[in-house]
This record gives C-alpha cells, sequence and structure tokens, in this order.
C-alpha cells in the first residue's frame, strides 16, 4: 500500500512553471501553480502526462482513488480517461466531485457515454466537460471537446487554456457518443475489418492500398492496433446502443480481435 | 520485349493510363469514340510531361520517345494485335459489357481484357464476352501519374494466370499492386466509404460544421483533407452515386447509406469545385 502511493508522488517539472491565473474569492489574481491529474484507461493517461510534462506542466497519475485526498487542494484540471463507461468510471467520477475544491474542471473521456449522462447526477455538474480521449490522436495538435448542456463557460474556458498552454487548439462539439475523429476513424477500421472478414484481401494488402490509394496516415489495420482493437469495439458498440442502426455493428474479426488483443494474421 | 497496351475511352484516366505507359516504355493504341477527345487527350499527355521536364523528373528525349509511342486510333479493329486493352469508358454496366462483347471479337486471343471500373462487377462484365478467364480489374487511381497503386481485380471466372500478368503489366508501368476480389467498391473505395458517409452522418446530426469537421478530421487525425473538401473535389455527383452504387450492391446494408444532404447538393447541382458550388463555395469574391 505504501509503496502505491509513493510511486504515486507529484512529478517534479523539470522546465519553466506553467502559471495559472485564478480570481480568489477577495478579487486578487494569485498565480497557481498547475497540477494535473490523470485517471483511468493506462494507455491514454500515459498519453497525456507525457504531453503535459514536455510542457513543463506537473501531473499527478493516479492509481486508485486512496491517494487523492492528500493532493485534492493543490490539483488544478482533474482527468478521467478510461473509455468504457463502468462501474470504475463512475467511481471515479464521483470521487473527484466529492473531494476537489468546486472550481477545479474535471474532464472525462466521453467517446462511449455522454458527459451529460455521465455527470447530470452528480453535485457539480457544470465543472464536467466531455473529451475524446483516443489512443494515437493526441499525437497531433487539436483536441476535441463536448461541454454538456450543464458545463459552464468558465470551465470549458478553464480546460480550453489549460490545452492552449501546451500548444493544442481545441474544438467544441456537441456531446455525442463517439465525437467526430474517433467515430469516422473507429468505422473506417470496422470496414477494414469486414473486408478482412469477407476475404477480399489480406490485412497487409489491405492497408498498403489504403496508404497507397488515399493519404492516409496510417493503414486502418495497423492504426486499430496502435489505439487497440477493444477500445474500437467499445466505441462502435457504444455508437450501436445510442443510434440503434445497424450501420454500426461490429466486424465479428474484429470483435475477436479485440477479445485476443492481436492481430489476426491471415496467413497464419 | 515492348508490351503493346490498348486504352478504350480517352477521358481523365485512359488518358492518364496512356500517359504512364509510354514513358514506361510500352507502346499504346489510344482509341475513343469521340476523335476530338483524342486528339485533346493527347494534347493534355503532352503539356503533363513538359511539366515533368521542367521538373527534372523526365528528359525532354524522354518525353520526345514517349510521344512517339503513342497512336491516335479512330478504329477499334485497330487493337487487335494488343496485349492488354484496357477500358475506361463511361461508368455504365450496359455500355461496358456492349463494348467487351465487340473487345472480345477483335482482340489476339491471348489479350488481357481489363477494366478500369470503380464500382461495377468485373464477373458481370467479363459475363459479356466467351473469355471470362482473360478478364480482370485494372482500378488505377487518378491523377494515374501520380498515384502509386492498382488494384487488380479477380472476378469469379478470371484465371490465375491473367492475374499474374495483370500484375506484371501493372508493375512494368511503375505500380504497386494488390490483389483484390470482386466484392463492390473492391479495397480502397470500400474501406474509405465511412470517412464519407461518417462525416455527412455526423453532420446530418449536428454535432458540428462542415468546417470544423474537416478542421477536426485534418487536425486530430492527422488526415491530409478534410471529408467535405474532399468530397467537393470528388464530385459530390461522383461520390454521391458510388455510395448509392454500393448501397445497392450491398443490398442496403446500413453500413454504405448515401446521406440526404449529399442527395440535396447534387439535386442542386452543387457538384463542388468544378461547378464552383459544393459544401464550400469557391466562386471568386
Ligand atoms: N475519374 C476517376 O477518378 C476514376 C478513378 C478510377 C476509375 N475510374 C473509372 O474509369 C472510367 C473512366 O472514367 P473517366 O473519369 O476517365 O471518364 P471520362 O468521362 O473522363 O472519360 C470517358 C471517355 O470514354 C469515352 N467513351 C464513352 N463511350 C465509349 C465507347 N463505347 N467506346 C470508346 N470510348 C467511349 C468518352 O468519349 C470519354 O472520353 C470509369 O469506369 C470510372 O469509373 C475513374
Amino acid at each position: 500500500m505504501r509503496k502505491q502511493i509513493k510511486s504515486e508522488k507529484i512529478k517534479v517539472k523539470k522546465r519553466p512553471t506553467a502559471k495559472h491565473k485564478l480570481q480568489t474569492e477577495n478579487s486578487k489574481p494569485v498565480e497557481l501553480k498547475q497540477l494535473v491529474c490523470l485517471l483511468g484507461n493506462e494507455a491514454l493517461v500515459k498519453e497525456y502526462s507525457a504531453a503535459f510534462q514536455e510542457k513543463g506542466i506537473a501531473v499527478q497519475e493516479l492509481k486508485n482513488l486512496a491517494s487523492l485526498k492528500t493532493s485534492a487542494k493543490k490539483i488544478t484540471a482533474a482527468f478521467e480517461l478510461t473509455l468504457e463507461s463502468n462501474g470504475q468510471k463512475k467511481k471515479n467520477l464521483q470521487a473527484f466531485d466529492e473531494t476537489l475544491p468546486e472550481h477545479v474542471p474535471i474532464i472525462s473521456s466521453s467517446l462511449t457515454e455522454t458527459i451529460l449522462s455521465q455527470s447530470h447526477l452528480l453535485k457539480h455538474k457544470h465543472r464536467f466537460i466531455g473529451i475524446a480521449a483516443f489512443p494515437t490522436l493526441l499525437a497531433h495538435p487539436l483536441v476535441e471537446l463536448a461541454p454538456s448542456i450543464h458545463t459552464s463557460k468558465e470551465i470549458a474556458d478553464v480546460v480550453t487554456a489549460l490545452f492552449e498552454s501546451i500548444k493544442k487548439e481545441t474544438a467544441m462539439v456537441q456531446d455525442g457518443v463517439g465525437m467526430v475523429m474517433p467515430r469516422i476513424l473507429c468505422q473506417i477500421i470496422n470496414e477494414a475489418l469486414f473486408t478482412v472478414q469477407n476475404d477480399v484481401a489480406t490485412p497487409k494488402e489491405i492497408d498498403d492500398a489504403m496508404k497507397l490509394g488515399t493519404n492516409y496516415p496510417h493503414g486502418p489495420i495497423a492504426w486499430g492496433e496502435m489505439i487497440g482493437f477493444a477500445n474500437v469495439v467499445a466505441v462502435l458498440d457504444a455508437l450501436f446502443q445510442s443510434h440503434h442502426e445497424e450501420r454500426y455493428k461490429v466486424a465479428p474479426v474484429l470483435r475477436q480481435m479485440a477479445i485476443a488483443g492481436i492481430f489476426w494474421k491471415k496467413e497464419a | 520485349m515492348a508490351i503493346s497496351i490498348g486504352i478504350v475511352g480517352a477521358g481523365t484516366m485512359g488518358a492518364g493510363i496512356a500517359h504512364i505507359a509510354a514513358l514506361n516504355k510500352c507502346t499504346v493504341s489510344l482509341y475513343d469514340i469521340n476523335e476530338e477527345v483524342i486528339r485533346r487527350s493527347v494534347e493534355r499527355i503532352n503539356f503533363e510531361m513538359k511539366r515533368s521536364v521542367d521538373k527534372n523528373k523526365i528528359s525532354d528525349d524522354d518525353m520526345k520517345q514517349a510521344l512517339t509511342r503513342i497512336k491516335k486510333r479512330t478504329n477499334i479493329n485497330d487493337l487487335d494485335t494488343c496485349d492488354i486493352i484496357i477500358e475506361a469508358v463511361l461508368e455504365d454496366l450496359r455500355v461496358k459489357k456492349d463494348l467487351f462483347k465487340k473487345l472480345d471479337q477483335i482482340a489476339h486471343h491471348t489479350a488481357i481484357l481489363a477494366t478500369n471500373t470503380s464500382s461495377l462487377s468485373i464477373t458481370s462484365i467479363a459475363s459479356a464476352t466467351k473469355k471470362p478467364e482473360r478478364v480482370v480489374g485494372m482500378h488505377f487511381f487518378n491523377p494515374v501519374h501520380l498515384m502509386k497503386l492498382v488494384e487488380v481485380v479477380k472476378g469469379v471466372r478470371t484465371s490465375a494466370e491473367t492475374i499474374t500478368q495483370t500484375i506484371a503489366i501493372a508493375e512494368k508501368l511503375g505500380k504497386k499492386t494488390i490483389v483484390t476480389k470482386d466484392t463492390p467498391g473492391f479495397v480502397v473505395n470500400r474501406v474509405a466509404r465511412p470517412f464519407y458517409t461518417e462525416a455527412l452522418k455526423i453532420l446530418s446530426e449536428n454535432v458540428t460544421t462542415v468546417e470544423e469537421i474537416d478542421r477536426i478530421v485534418k487536425k486530430s487525425g492527422g488526415f491530409k483533407m478534410g471529408p467535405f473538401e474532399l468530397m467537393d473535389m470528388i464530385g459530390n455527383d461522383v461520390n454521391f452515386s458510388v455510395t448509392e452504387s454500393m448501397f445497392q450492391q450491398f443490398f442496403n446494408d446500413a453500413r454504405f447509406q448515401p446521406s440526404h444532404i449529399q442527395k440535396q447538393l447534387v439535386e442542386a447541382g452543387m457538384f463542388g469545385k468544378k461547378t464552383k458550388q459544393g459544401f464550400y463555395n469557391y466562386e471568386e469574391k
């Protein structure tokens, strides 16, 4: 137990400190050291942690909720990056909301459940904002955010400024499952796997063809593997749930790979 | 030995194929029902090659040699000695089947008959001939001289030998190949479909605007172009009809459902760049 807490100690930043201005009650602006706390999907926590630290913003990677209380007062933004809408995510969000000061924004992955549905039963629903946190996308210069109907303008502004401070632009989209880029991407990957399923060509040929015939940054199957096939399936299943439309049905071979966690090799 | 390539249909794609074939030391017989089109195509090839010379991609001599290899043909019967005939006429099954019936009669008995169709069934086109084992899909991408890929499409009755020979010819033209089964959209047009259809679906649900979707796709996904810019460039008429055709060929599978938004643009004559209006406005101010 003790060991775990130790490993979660706040990482010391080496670069110039990013400061964040905050109005106190008596309206005196104070300089506040940013501390971003991250919890949830391991791969995403790693990506986000690296992106913030690279720009000199201190990060606390939480392994569990036990250590939240000790640092709660210092946290300036909290990320819940669990992709699936499961019981643990619910607990995490609730703990964030109960423990963190009221002005601290809570940014939660909202690809499989809208941010409205995640936050509407919580006390400070104004401070929740959805994010299209999806593996591989943070390599690019734009981050997609989704406010719910309760999200306050101040919170949206603070989160936008936080991303600006690490040189990311933001796009605000309507609060819907899959948001924009992950939704399109998952459907492309799904169709690539339907094409494998139908034995139209081999996975390698499909990836080669897409790289040469279109200008996609990666072959869709290799991209799916980088993202994690289980994550792709989670988004597609959520789209199916929210729309009840056959267009979001998952290619059986994709679902199998999501379970096996590996790239299905035709040759094997 | 130099390969002799016949091309039927000297439009955008036919001219592009003639261009790379001639540069890669093949003799080219370029035919179109419209003589004027052949003349203009050769002019365009001339123009494109000059640009390559200016960019030092090919020498002046390469260009001169290549141009002498292109023969303008006004009689389809003159394609009788070609090793392969590549068809690139308009995308209409009836027209293509009639043409393949004719080509079957005039072509050398060992010649390969290839179609550049994007969305029609190779198997169906091949059924118009007596030698379906010699019929194959050879799907080039536009602009042909820049796009490296050819999808070699195996119809139900296409022989393995025909596939091997077609791959060799495509490689001779400087292309990379993949072999695909004859299913709607083959690989590229099929796997790329959600790039358009899902973007349209997101737009129809008002998740955000055309401009924002394009910005997000480029800046959060790393794509070179946004879906709406790309549809405007391809032409909404062409893009819509490919989606519609695939939707029908997949027996109305919801994955390929066309979009009302795009249909209305087509009905309004807003095809994109070529009509100066589409998802975006391209009129000069
Ligand atoms: N344009 C693209 O991006 C693209 C890409 C890949 C494949 N294709 C396919 O290539 C084919 C040609 O497309 P395009 O864009 O070059 O069309 P196009 O309209 O530019 O050219 C078609 C040409 O065919 C000629 N033609 C029509 N009927 C004919 C006949 N019976 N005999 C001889 N010539 C005839 C026309 O005069 C015209 O010049 C289509 O099957 C299309 O689906 C097009």
